[in-house]
This record gives structure tokens, C-alpha cells and sequence, in this order.
């Protein structure tokens, strides 16, 4: 019995988040042991947490979950809209609700939520039938949530969605025509967005293009990010050993720019062993993919997909200067308990996917 | 279709990814040294450019606060040589345990420089450039002091700035904000800071192994605050000032056409040049604990009692009210009793004014007159009309918005000291005694809505500020009661009975009334407010003097002066 419920699972998987995480607290602990804080033990808890529920979603299985899914995405827009009364605001902008001692940032639930939604709205809809009124009535469902986000503002999560919606759509077999008008929209209206956007906003995707804008600000956090990866070279200063990120050069360097404590400890070696680790996973998810015949467990494993990859991409092209700055952790390895926790909700999703797979 | 679209996102990802890693063996592999060298060497050093402040001229073009070049000491200390210390100490005249304090005190950013010693001689910067060889490390920089070119003359109006707190450096924009940065504290330095101040800039520069540039590799230039022009006259307000130099008085001059202030004058004042300069902290230190407390802008930081100047006030809510007409006449014999027992006021002038109207009652300011009318109104009335006229109520001055004047009423009476209001009071306020506090630029307000026939005039101090429309165009007073309150106020200068006589000039007709405001035990306050001339008025004004006696006396001789200067230097102009 216990052996079942073990071989149900996918290992390969496990074993990449395992890895993940332990990276993670590694290089928490270098990148603050100077400091007081004691992350390094908080994430130790938050990854403990997030494993067990990551384990043992699969038990429950993604269906009972995707059922109550459009619950789960009001709840979530119910939190949205919450923050605006009775939010904490912090940095400009009205994000968190305190619950007891917890700071809750209900975007990212709201991540989830969307996901589960639209998973359940597309999976039981034919492209092939009245793709029109469908598309129409999945942005619809996304667009309360999204537009709730940009208000707060939150551009950084807003922008994840987008990804995470076009990967579902794509894999549900929108019409390419959709995609390209959808593409030539965003064009025709990237200057209105531009107008509509915060003044610090504007100025960081500015400083993006061009770091010399601002060298004391966000440029100077780019310019100092990409010495410290740089300066890792091949083989990296060793652990614990990094000047530039253990002399505070690079800001928060235990959540969003770890990567560039990796970078610079441990060299190409490390973060080229930290992206085979990302691509050991991705893979994993689609092999999962790959073998499910549920059109909506295929759409929930390519969403999750589709958010643990761009935040990767976009996290790691920042330290290196090829993404503008924005404050996005890198999946399972940065510090903080709620993105950790939600990114193993939605892998333990994708386990029970794998679990299921031989019901059909 | 639904086949090829799952490899075709398996290739976007995994492209992705390996791009990644590409550009990451870019960085790291292939320039992996460059960016070694830049971080073992720290080579990087980043420069703040503190934005100039704007600065503040008059209303023609006199600078009021300025910027001077500094030399400030400044030092990398990573580029610094254990030699450097010793030497730099004997140098600039400090202990070296000080030059290494100042080394590793606050830095605003890794790599910045720090600030070892602010505006040293220029001798003294030309020398350690000579000798930069031997200072590795250390650097003259370039930078800009607050000046006040005019010192006291308009301190007050002014203000000053002062280096902000760690608390406060925290909690501000640092786009604006540095670490050793001004910040205004009083007057228009404060007011109008976020105007005055730019935004700063920066640049990264690399270095050699000695602390040479050797290039830029990115820079913002800073953008300089804005200036301010005042409505202010540089040459009246330092004449007025002269006028009341060892006194504690205050004289303020109103324009009554464009409603900006041509002069605010505060004395015993300070000079706003000691809170810059860091060498000055024994004479700030004497002008924080003087006893004469020159800090304090006697034209709107202080509430006193207006004395007699309220009898306008009084005179205006009995006409509105139609308790009085101007011809309504009351005995003075000197003594006035309210009811049977009570206890026995008296008019300053012990014999009696005898029998007067109310013109005769301003003209003299006549006590027993305005008891008699007191006991036709109540507190309330007087006070609806003191509030009416602008007492107690908010200003709408760029450096004080505040009114810490007091109108008082038996509400107010018993929320404060839970009593009822007695009659006896509202006789002591019908002659400004009292509860009542005003500060002397209310009264130039009231004084201002006078001669204007009841249009409603806020003072203000800065040309072309884009103000917040007045929440009212004029009182609610008829213009044929503020003609009699004008009249009246002809004649205490122009009549041989006047209390203000002896402030006539001989050019023109002075309208004014004047105050002595009883503080016993000390010496009475005095006070005159007006507006010249009689005939179509061009400015009003206020004068003060704390403890200076009798209005009518030590009032008059300012005024009288006051009225000169201005003929001086504004009736040709007007002819």
C-alpha cells in the first residue's frame, strides 16, 4: 500500500524541487549570515511546509481541486479587492493584508486562482466550437483579477500572467489569427499603457534601457548586479567567499537577487548547475504533459509551466541585465514563505496530474 | 495541430533556458575577468551631484538667499594610504582620530566618497590639490553653501536650512535627498523646499589602482531647484528694519493692490548664515537661548493682546447689528460701573471724554464708550464679527498658515475653563483685553479689508504663486459702516484730539488707530495699523511693540517714519 502511494509519484520532479530548495536555503544563508535575521531557518520551515502540501496534494487530486477552482478564484478576487480597504501599504503601493502576524500578498493567490479558473473554463469548452465567444469570455475571467492587480499596482505579477494565459490558450488550441491580433493589439496599445503607468514605474523600465539614466538608483543595481555574477567567473570565489554581494553592492540579496550570490560564489559552474536544475524540472512537467490525456490537466501542468518559467527567466535576466529590475523571486530558491508555498501547491497539482494519469 | 503546439512550446522554453546560459557563459566565462577586476579592485566609485538650490530674490531682482562655492575635503576611503591620515589631519587643522571617524562615518553609497571636511579656505583647497600626490585617495570637491547676502534683514520671512537627521534621511526621496543634504527649516526655505530643491544626480566612475578617473561609466546630471521671487522690497524692509533694531517690535507693509507684502520686519531678528556653516554653532547656540527670543517672528509667530485696535472690531459688529448708529452718543466722565455693584472701570483718560459719538469715541479711543456699547452685545455677536473680519481665522501666508490668534465666546469659555461667560468679560473684550490674542499680521489683515471697503485680502509673500482660491470674496460687512470705521480712523491721525497725531505726515491724509494693550505688571504693548493715503489707499500696515508703551506714542513715531520711507521710494513711481 505504502509502496503504491510512493511509486505514484513522479521522483524526478521531487528530486529537482528538493535540490532547489536546499540550493536555496544554502545561498540564503551566505547571502545573510552577516545579518541578524535568521532566514536561512525560516526558510528552512517554509520549505518543510511547502514539501508536505506539495506531497500530499497528489492524495487529494487535482480534480476535487479544479472543482472548487472557481471558488477559489472568487476568494481570491474577494481578497483583491479587500487589500483596497483595509491593505497595508508598503513602498507606494497596496498590496498585503495582515492576518495575525502574516503579511498576505493576495496576488499571488490570485495567480493561482486565475490558473484554476481558466483551466476549468477552457478544459470544457471545444476550440473548434464558438472559439470566439470563448476567448472572449476566458479574458473576461481573467481581466477582473488582472485589472485589480494593476491597480495596486503590482506590474511585476501582472506581467506573469501574461505568459501563464497565453501558454494555457496556445495549448487549448486558440487560432494563431487570435494570437496575432492580440500581439498587433498590444502594440497599438503599448503607448496608452505607457501613460497610464506610475512615475517610478516609468522610470525603471527607462533606467532598463538605458542603465546610465539613473547610476545611483535601479541603474546602479544593475550595473553592480552584473559585476557580481561577472565576477564569479568559472569556477566562482566560493561559497561564502563573494565580495560584491556579501558587501551589500546588490540589494536584497537573499530574495530577489539571489541568483547573483550563486553567480558569484559559485561561478558558470553554479549557475549553469542551478538552470539544468530549472530545465531538469521543466522537463519533468512536460513529460507529465505528455502523458496525460485530460485536456485540463494538460492546460494546469503548461500554466504552472508557463509562471515557474517566466519568473526564472525574468529573475535570472535581470542580475544580468537583460530584463528591466522588478521585484521577482526565483522559484523555490529565493527567500520568503509565500511564493515558495504557492509554487508547491502548484507542482503538487502537477504531481497529481501524473498520479492520474492512468485513469483514462 | 494540438501535438506540434506542445513541442513547439517545449522548443520556446528550452531556447529560452539556453539562452540563458549562454549569455550567463558571456558574462561570466568570457568577460568573467573584466568584471573580476572591476570587484577585486572595486574600481567603481559613485559620486553623488547635489542639485544647487534655487534661490530667493525680492520683488526686484535683489538676491535674498543665494548659493557660494564651497571646497569641501572629501575621501575614498578605500583609495586612502595609512600615510594619508597624519597628513590630512595637519592639514585641515583636525585630530587624526577625527579624520578616520569621518572616514568610516556614514557613507551614502558603497564606494561613495565621504565627507571629511566641509567648506575649507580656497588657499586651503588650492594646497591640498598641490599636494594630492602625497593623498591618495582624498579630493577636493566642488559644491554650493546657502547664503544669505542680506543676513538678518529678512531672516524671518526667509528662514534657513539645517543638515537633515538620520530619521529623516531614512524616511525621504533619495532622488533628493543625500546623505549630508539641507533641508529648509523656517520661513521660505521650508515652505517652498520641495521647489526650491532639484533633483540630484551621479556618476560612476572607474578608477586606477590610485584613485585616478580614468572614465565615466554613466552619469545623470543634477537639475537645479527653482527660484523664488518675493513680493518683498529689499531696500524698505532693511530701512524698516533699522527703524526698529533694539527693540522688540514688528512693523509689517501690505501693497493693497496686489495683496503681497512689501515688508515683514521682526526684531530683535538672527542671522540665517549661522545655521549653514557648521563653525558657528557658539553664536546659534546664543541665538537659541537668548532671552529676547529672536527666533520667533513677532508678526505671526506670537499672539498678543490688540488693546484698543479691537475697538474697530467691536465698533463694526454693534453698527451690523444695529445696536448703534454713528451719531449714538455716551457720557465719559472717566468711570464706568456695570450694574449697581459692580467694580469700577476707568477710561485711560481719568477726566472723561465727556459727552461723543462714536466717531469721537474711535478718534480718542474712549473706553467708557465702548463699555456702554458692550453692554449691548454679546460675545458672540463681537466674535462672529472678529471672525467675520479675518481675527481667528486661517491665513493663507506661504510661511504660516496657522492663526495662533484667539477670539474668544462663552463656548469657548466653557469648554476651556468650564465657566459661564460673565458680562464683565465681554466689557473687557469690546476694548481688545482679555481672552482676546491676535498676531500682528491678523490685524494687518483686518486693517486691509478696511481700506479695501470690505473686500476680503490675504497678505501674501511670493509673486505669481498659483494660490488656492480665498474661500470668500468680501465680508459680510456693509460698505457704509466701513466707511464710518474710515472716517473715524481719519481723524485719529488728522484731528488735534487723535490719539495717533503724532504720526501725521504733511503730504498726504493718514487714516490709522492705534493700541495700548495693558500686560501688568510689565510695560503696555503697543500698536498702530493703518493704511495711507486717506483717498483711494495704496498700502496698509501693522506696527508692533512688545513692552514699548503706549501706541499712540511709540506706535506713531514708527509709523510716522514708516509713511516717509514709502513716499520715498514708491510716490514718485505712482506720480
Amino acid at each position: 500500500m505504502f509502496r503504491k502511494l510512493l511509486k505514484d509519484l513522479h521522483w524526478p520532479l521531487i528530486v529537482a524541487v528538493m535540490s532547489l530548495a536546499v540550493i536555496g536555503i544554502l545561498f540564503i544563508y551566505s547571502a545573510s549570515f552577516r545579518d541578524s535575521g535568521q532566514y536561512e531557518i525560516k526558510q528552512v520551515l517554509w520549505a518543510v511546509i511547502g514539501l508536505v502540501t506539495m506531497l500530499a496534494i497528489p492524495y487529494v487530486g487535482y480534480r476535487p481541486l479544479l472543482s472548487v477552482g472557481y471558488l477559489f478564484y472568487g476568494f481570491s478576487v474577494i481578497l483583491l479587492i479587500l487589500v483596497f480597504f483595509v491593505g497595508s501599504k508598503h513602498f507606494g503601493a497596496q498590496r498585503w493584508l495582515n492576518v495575525g502576524p502574516l503579511l498576505l500578498q493576495p496576488s499571488e493567490f490570485a495567480k493561482l486562482g486565475t490558473l484554476l479558473a481558466l483551466v476549468n473554463y477552457l478544459g470544457s469548452r471545444n476550440p473548434l466550437q464558438g472559439q470566439t465567444k470563448t476567448v472572449l469570455g476566458a479574458l473576461v475571467l481573467l481581466a477582473v483579477p488582472w485589472l485589480l492587480v494593476v491597480k495596486q499596482p503590482d506590474l511585476g505579477t501582472a506581467l506573469l500572467f501574461i505568459p501563464m494565459v497565453l501558454v494555457m490558450f496556445f495549448l487549448w488550441g486558440i487560432r494563431w489569427r487570435f494570437l496575432i491580433t492580440a500581439f498587433a493589439g498590444v502594440l497599438v496599445m503599448a503607448p496608452l499603457a505607457w501613460e497610464m503607468l506610475k512615475d517610478y514605474q516609468k522610470k525603471r523600465i527607462l533606467v532598463f534601457l538605458n542603465p546610465n539614466l539613473d547610476p545611483l538608483g535601479s541603474g546602479y543595481t544593475a550595473i553592480q548586479s552584473k559585476i557580481a555574477v561577472g565576477s564569479g567567473g568559472l569556477m566562482g570565489k566560493g561559497y561564502l567567499a563573494g565580495t560584491q554581494t556579501q558587501l551589500h553592492f546588490v540589494p536584497e540579496h537573499h530574495t530577489d537577487f539571489i541568483f547573483c550570490v550563486i553567480g558569484e560564489e559559485l561561478g558558470f559552474i553554479g549557475t549553469l548547475l542551478v538552470l539544468c536544475l530549472y530545465a531538469y524540472l521543466f522537463q519533468a512537467i512536460f513529460l507529465i504533459m505528455e502523458r496525460t490525456t485530460d485536456i485540463k490537466a494538460k492546460l494546469l501542468a503548461g500554466g504552472v509551466l508557463a509562471l515557474l518559467a517566466s519568473h526564472v527567466l525574468i529573475n535570472v535576466g535581470m542580475t544580468i541585465g537583460l530584463m528591466p529590475i522588478t521585484g521577482l523571486p526565483l522559484p523555490l530558491i529565493s527567500y520568503g514563505g509565500s511564493s515558495f508555498i504557492m509554487n508547491c501547491i502548484a507542482l503538487g497539482l502537477v504531481l497529481s496530474v501524473y498520479k492520474e494519469r492512468s485513469i483514462f | 495541430m494540438r501535438i506540434s503546439r506542445f513541442y513547439l512550446l517545449q522548443a520556446v522554453v528550452f531556447l529560452a533556458l539556453l539562452f540563458l546560459a549562454l549569455s550567463l557563459f558571456h558574462v561570466q566565462v568570457l568577460k568573467g575577468h573584466y568584471y573580476r577586476d572591476l570587484s577585486i579592485r572595486n574600481h567603481i566609485r559613485l559620486i553623488p551631484i547635489e542639485a544647487s538650490r534655487g534661490r530667493v530674490f525680492d520683488r526686484s531682482g535683489r538676491l535674498l538667499a543665494t548659493n557660494r562655492v564651497s571646497y569641501d575635503v572629501v575621501a575614498f576611503p578605500e583609495d586612502v594610504t595609512p600615510e594619508v591620515y597624519p597628513t590630512l589631519a595637519k592639514l585641515l587643522d583636525m585630530k587624526e582620530k577625527e579624520v578616520r571617524y569621518r572616514m568610516s562615518a556614514g557613507r551614502e553609497y558603497p564606494f561613495a566618497p565621504a565627507l571629511i571636511k566641509p567648506d575649507i579656505p580656497k588657499s586651503l583647497a588650492i594646497l591640498i590639490e598641490e599636494r594630492k600626490p602625497e593623498l591618495p585617495g582624498v579630493a577636493i570637491r566642488i559644491g554650493g553653501v546657502r547664503h544669505y547676502p542680506y543676513g538678518e534683514t529678512a531672516s524671518h520671512v526667509i528662514g534657513y536650512i539645517q543638515a537633515i537627521n538620520g530619521e529623516e534621511y531614512e524616511r525621504l526621496d533619495r532622488d533628493r535627498f543625500g546623505i549630508h543634504s539641507m533641508i529648509g527649516r523656517m520661513g521660505i526655505e521650508k515652505y517652498f523646499d520641495d521647489t526650491l530643491r532639484g533633483w540630484r544626480g551621479g556618476e560612476q566612475i572607474e578608477v586606477d589602482a590610485r584613485g585616478r578617473m580614468v572614465g565615466v561609466l554613466s552619469r545623470r546630471p543634477a537639475e537645479p531647484g527653482s527660484d523664488l521671487h518675493l513680493t518683498l522690497d529689499l531696500d524698505f524692509q532693511q530701512k524698516i528694519m533699522e527703524l526698529i533694531k533694539d527693540q522688540r517690535a514688528s512693523v509689517a507693509v501690505i501693497d493693497l493692490e496686489t495683496e503681497g507684502l512689501l515688508a515683514m520686519a521682526s526684531s530683535p531678528a538672527y542671522d540665517p548664515n549661522i545655521f549653514v556653516s557648521p563653525s558657528a554653532s557658539a553664536r546659534r547656540l546664543s541665538v537659541l537661548t537668548d532671552v529676547q527670543s529672536p527666533m520667533i517672528d513677532r508678526s505671526i509667530g506670537a499672539a498678543y493682546p490688540p488693546g484698543s485696535i479691537f475697538k474697530l472690531v467691536t465698533a463694526l459688529a454693534a453698527l451690523e447689528v444695529g445696536k448703534i448708529t454713528p451719531q449714538t452718543r455716551f457720557f465719559c466722565n472717566g468711570r464706568f460701573k456695570l450694574g449697581k455693584s459692580g467694580r469700577v472701570a476707568r477710561c485711560w483718560f481719568e477726566e472723561g471724554h465727556g459727552s461723543i459719538n462714536l466717531y469721537q469715541a474711535i478718534e480718542r479711543s474712549c473706553n467708557v464708550y465702548f463699555y456702554n456699547v458692550a453692554t449691548k452685545l454679546t460675545p458672540e455677536e463681537i466674535a462672529k464679527y472678529a471672525h467675520e473680519l479675518g481675527l481667528g481665522e486661517p491665513m493663507r501666508l506661504e510661511i504660516s498658515k496657522l492663526a495662533p490668534g484667539l477670539i474668544p465666546d462663552s463656548a469657548w469659555k466653557r469648554a476651556r475653563f468650564k465657566q459661564p461667560w460673565y458680562q464683565g468679560e465681554t466689557i473687557n473684550m469690546a476694548i481688545g483685553q482679555g481672552y482676546v490674542l491676535v498676531t500682528p499680521l491678523e490685524i494687518l489683515r483686518l486693517t486691509s479689508i478696511i481700506a479695501k471697503n470690505g473686500k476680503f485680502v490675504d497678505p501674501h509673500l511670493v509673486q505669481n504663486n498659483e494660490y488656492e482660491e480665498s474661500s470668500r470674496d468680501r465680508v459680510a460687512i456693509r460698505e457704509e459702516n466701513l466707511d464710518v470705521i474710515k472716517k473715524a480712523m481719519l481723524q485719529v491721525v488728522e484731528s488735534d484730539y487723535g490719539t495717533g497725531q503724532l504720526a501725521r505726515v504733511d503730504f498726504g491724509k493718514l487714516a490709522a488707530k492705534t493700541g495700548t494693550a495693558q500686560t501688568p505688571p510689565l510695560k503696555a504693548h503697543g500698536w498702530m495699523t493703518g493704511f495711507f493715503p486717506y483717498k483711494d489707499p495704496k498700502i496698509a500696515f501693522v506696527v508692533f511693540v512688545e513692552h514699548g508703551g503706549s501706541g499712540g506714542i511709540a506706535g506713531a513715531r514708527i509709523v510716522k517714519q514708516l509713511i516717509e520711507l514709502w513716499k520715498g521710494s514708491y510716490v514718485p513711481k505712482i506720480a
